[in-house]
Parts: structure tokens; C-alpha cells; sequence
């Protein structure tokens, strides 16, 4: 609950220990036709925090997800992403809310028919980035990532492990507030999995939040970061 | 905004590529109804030729009373062509009509009853342009109407059966236009539904990725354009094929020639790019 008190600084919020606040849930509750989906959610994200989300299968986990990049709408309290609140937000701007965070996904959702290159640039074309500085961003990207040479490949022409790094690649590209994994090394073997969380834990290191949704307790445990537990859609310690 | 506008521009000619499959379905739709707007447009341009020979044919023959001299004939004459639906006008002088009586029948009308009774007459042919149906009713009353005329004969019945045929032609070559351009508006949305539907995944990704409706429905629509701009090309290609080697090949026939004309193409490249940005934009509304 370090950072739960907050007040509003420009676009961010600025807890009261100094801390950008870039993931807030007030009192969020969603609920299903036919279950509850999360209830009466309070957590917060700071702008170096690295934070787990862990709970079994049906726990809510991917609702809080989708609550984060606003593919839901609480029906009680708000999400705040980045400054911006989900009971402020008309419809048609919640695309800059996801421009603000960088999604890395299980299934790593790459376009099968473009090479890597393209889907790494993809982001930055949304926002209408010059060719040049395109180029010139996604390689350097690619060149931190140790895939540079992969440029050119499609996405099933790579391992697992390098397809989730051009995700990491495509989801850091734009510069965002907040990475947001959901269950990143669910497909990968557990060296890659390893490999991975270091890899999110380099990037958090240079200032991007992460907030990674796992069920593998065993591989975030003892790594020093905040660990959110879920049950049956609430929250049971922080 | 410029990189974004020749990002989706790319976008939209790439999709082509990406969706050959589809793509080249809904290029051939597009194809076959612009062929068979193509073929009826032709078939309308080229109607007037026959109607034309027709109209060429119908005659009004115009009777004047027995005691009008030549002098009035004339001068009623002078009246009828200046009537707008006139085109030419041929004077029968009582002369005429004799020398005609004896042409037909060898004998001389003056020899046998000692006078001329015949009347003078003129041979009115009308205007044969337009495809508005002719109505030669309202013409024959105007020159029933001039002093000096007796009778007003032309072959009513004919003509107006002649002239609804056509009037029916046309019409029916309208409404099948029609049809068939409704049809490849719904074919072309459906192809692209079809797309789209297995580019949900992409529309999903891109979705999550911070893309907006337009950054989206863009390439798709830009998409359906130019599969139809394509469609298009081949089917007035095709067209210009078969008309070529029917101008080869019917002179030998009949004395037609078929006329394209040169806003044909120009017409058929918009047609298509109105169906294709209605096709597709329908398409993509329905799912974003």
C-alpha cells in the first residue's frame, strides 16, 4: 500500500513517497452475466515498480488485464492508466491509452504475414513516426534484444523464446508508461522462461514499469518484486 | 501524417498480396458484374442504331385541301418544317401527284376524268435522335391544326408498338444495371466480410496495440478499391477486346459498328471505385 495515496500531477499521478503512479485500481469491480469477474479491486503501479499478478486459473487475472488496456469498463470504481481514467474516457480515445502501454502477450500475437521488422514497426506507424526514425528505432531495438538478424524472418520461422522477445521488442518500441504481460512464459521452456523474466527485469531496470501476470509461483518467487495474489476476483495480499 | 497516409496507402496495396486468395475472388466478381454493366451500357450506346433505321422509316404524309394552290402549299410547307420535331420535309405538287398516279397505275388522271383530283401532299420525316420515345400524336394535331391541310396519315399503331419495345429496352437495360451494380456492391462486401473475418486475429492485435477504428478499416477499404479498380481494368480490357472483334468481324454481317465511347473507361473505373468503398466500407463497419 505503499503508493496507494495519491494526487493528480499532470497526465501521471504522484504518490506522496515521490513515485509516478501509472496503474491505479479504485474500488474496481466487474462482474460477468454469470460470475463475478473482480470485486472491489484496490492496487496501484509506479512508474519503476516491477509487480507480479499471480492466482489460479479463473482467478481474474486476465479480467484485471483487460480492465488495465480498457477491453472492460468497471461497473464499480475506476482504472486509471497513464492519467487517464476509465470513468472519464470516451470511447473513441482509448486507443491513446493503450499507445501508453507496451502489451506482451502468451500467445504473442505477431502478424503471421509480416516479417519482424514490420511487426516490431507496427506501433510506431499507428502514431505517424517518420520512416527514417521508424528504421532507425526499430533496429536499435532489435540490436538490444540480440535479434537483429531475425529482421526479415516471419514470426513461425522463430523459437519461442526469440517470438517473445519481438513482442517485448514490439511492446517497448513505442517508449510506454507500463509493460503489461499477461502470462508471457506460458508457451516457453523454463530457460526461456528464465531468460525472459530477466530480460523484463533489464527493461524495468531502465525505468518501465512491468506488471506480469503469471500462475508459476515458482518462477517469481525470491526475485525481490511485489507480488499480487488473486482468488475468486479479489485481491488477497499485496 | 504524410508517413501514416503512405504507411496505409502501402498497407492497403500489400493486403492485396497478403489476401491473394480472397482478393482474387472478389477481383473476379467485380470483374463479372462490371463485364455485364460494361456489355448493357454498350448494348444501351449502341440501341439508338436500330431505333434510328426505324425512325428513319416513319413518315407522315400530309394531304392538303383541293383548292390550295401551290403558292399556300408552299407557305404551309415552310410552316410544318419549322417544327421542332421536323427534319425534313418532301412537297408533293398536284403535278407530282399525277405524274405519281401515272407511274403506279399507267393511266392519266387528267386524260381520263378531264381534271386533276388530286390533292396536293408533302412526305414529313421526323427527327430520329434521343431515346425518348416518340409520340407522333401531338405533331400530327399541330399539323392537323394548319390552315389548308386535309388529312394527316401515318402509321400509328406501328410506331407506337415500335417505339414501347424500345422504350421497354431501355428501361429494362436500366433496371438490370441497376440490379446487377446492387448485386456487386453486396458480392464485394461479402468477399471483404470474408477477409476480415480471418484477419480478426490482425484486428485484434492492432486493436490491442493502440490502433484506431481508422488506422484500421483504412487499408481494408483501400483494399476493396483497388480490387475493384482491378476487376475493372480486366473487364473493360475484355470489352475493348470483344468489341474490337466484333467490328472485325460484324461489317461483314450487317452494317453496324459498335461505338465505344471514350467515357465508357472513365465510367467504369468510378463505378468500380464507388463499389468497392461501399462494399468495403459496409464490410469493416460491421465489424469494428
Amino acid at each position: 500500500m505503499l503508493f496507494f495515496y495519491s494526487i493528480s500531477i499532470g497526465n501521471l499521478e504522484k504518490s506522496q513517497v515521490g513515485f509516478f503512479i501509472v496503474i491505479a485500481f479504485n474500488g474496481v469491480s466487474y462482474f460477468f452475466s454469470k460470475e463475478i469477474g473482480v470485486k472491489d479491486v484496490n492496487f496501484e503501479i509506479s512508474q519503476d515498480e516491477f509487480a507480479f499478478l499471480i492466482g489460479p486459473t479463473g482467478s481474474g487475472k486476465t479480467t484485471i488485464m483487460r480492465l488495465i488496456y480498457m477491453d472492460l469498463m468497471p461497473d464499480d470504481g475506476f482504472v486509471t492508466v497513464g492519467g487517464i481514467s476509465s470513468n472519464r474516457i470516451k470511447k473513441r480515445k482509448i486507443p491513446m491509452v493503450r499507445r501508453k502501454i507496451g502489451m506482451v502477450f502468451q500467445d504473442y500475437h505477431l502478424l503471421s504475414d509480416r516479417n519482424i521488422f514490420e511487426n516490431v514497426a507496427l506501433p510506431l506507424h499507428m502514431v505517424g513516426i517518420r520512416r527514417d526514425e521508424v528504421r532507425e528505432r526499430v533496429m536499435n531495438m532489435l540490436n538490444e534484444l540480440n535479434i537483429e538478424e531475425k529482421e526479415k524472418k516471419k514470426p513461425f520461422e522463430l523459437s519461442g523464446g526469440e517470438q517473445q522477445r519481438v513482442c517485448i521488442a514490439r511492446a517497448l518500441v513505442k517508449e510506454p508508461e507500463v509493460i503489461l504481460a499477461d502470462e508471457p512464459t506460458g508457451n516457453l521452456d523454463p530457460v526461456a522462461a528464465h531468460d525472459l523474466i530477466k530480460l523484463l527485469e533489464n527493461v524495468n531496470n531502465e525505468g518501465t514499469a512491468v506488471f506480469m501476470v503469471s500462475h508459476n509461483y515458482n518462477l517469481i518467487k525470491n526475485r525481490g518484486h511485489r507480488i499480487l495474489e488473486i482468488q475468486m476476483g479479489e485481491i488477497q495480499n499485496q | 501524417m504524410i508517413d501514416k497516409i503512405s504507411f496505409l496507402l502501402i498497407e492497403g496495396f500489400r493486403n492485396l498480396w497478403r489476401h491473394k486468395l480472397t482478393a482474387s475472388t472478389s477481383i473476379f466478381s467485380v470483374f463479372l458484374t462490371l463485364f455485364l454493366i460494361g456489355i448493357l451500357i454498350i448494348v444501351g450506346q449502341n440501341s439508338h442504331y436500330p431505333i434510328e433505321y426505324f425512325r428513319s422509316k416513319y413518315k407522315i404524309e400530309v394531304f392538303f385541301n383541293n383548292d390550295t394552290s401551290d403558292a399556300q402549299e408552299k407557305i404551309i410547307i415552310e410552316k410544318i418544317r419549322e417544327l421542332p420535331e421536323v427534319r425534313s420535309v418532301t412537297p408533293i405538287t398536284k403535278k407530282d401527284a399525277v405524274r405519281i398516279f401515272k407511274d403506279q397505275f399507267g393511266e392519266d388522271v387528267i386524260k381520263m376524268l378531264g381534271y386533276n383530283p388530286l390533292p396536293g401532299s408533302a412526305v414529313v420525316n421526323i427527327n430520329k435522335d434521343g431515346f425518348e420515345q416518340v409520340n407522333l400524336e401531338p405533331l400530327t394535331e399541330k399539323i392537323q391544326s394548319l390552315n389548308g391541310v386535309d388529312v394527316v396519315r401515318y402509321q400509328g399503331r406501328l410506331i407506337s408498338r415500335l417505339e414501347r419495345f424500345y422504350q421497354m429496352m431501355i428501361n429494362l437495360l436500366k433496371i438490370s444495371t441497376g440490379v446487377i451494380l446492387l448485386v456487386s456492391i453486396v458480392v464485394i462486401s461479402n468477399t471483404i466480410k470474408l477477409t476480415i473475418y480471418t484477419c480478426r486475429e490482425l484486428i485484434k492485435t492492432l486493436q490491442l496495440l493502440g490502433a484506431t477504428k481508422m488506422f484500421i478499416k483504412v487499408p481494408f477499404i483501400l483494399e476493396g478499391i483497388f480490387q475493384s479498380i482491378i476487376g475493372a481494368s480486366l473487364a473493360f480490357f475484355t470489352i475493348f477486346g470483344l468489341m474490337k472483334a466484333g467490328n472485325y468481324y460484324l461489317p461483314q454481317l450487317v452494317t453496324l459498328r459498335i461505338q465505344l465511347d471514350l467515357y465508357f473507361g472513365i465510367g467504369l473505373l468510378i463505378i468500380s471505385v464507388v463499389i468497392g468503398f461501399i462494399g468495403s466500407y459496409r464490410a469493416v463497419s460491421k465489424f469494428l
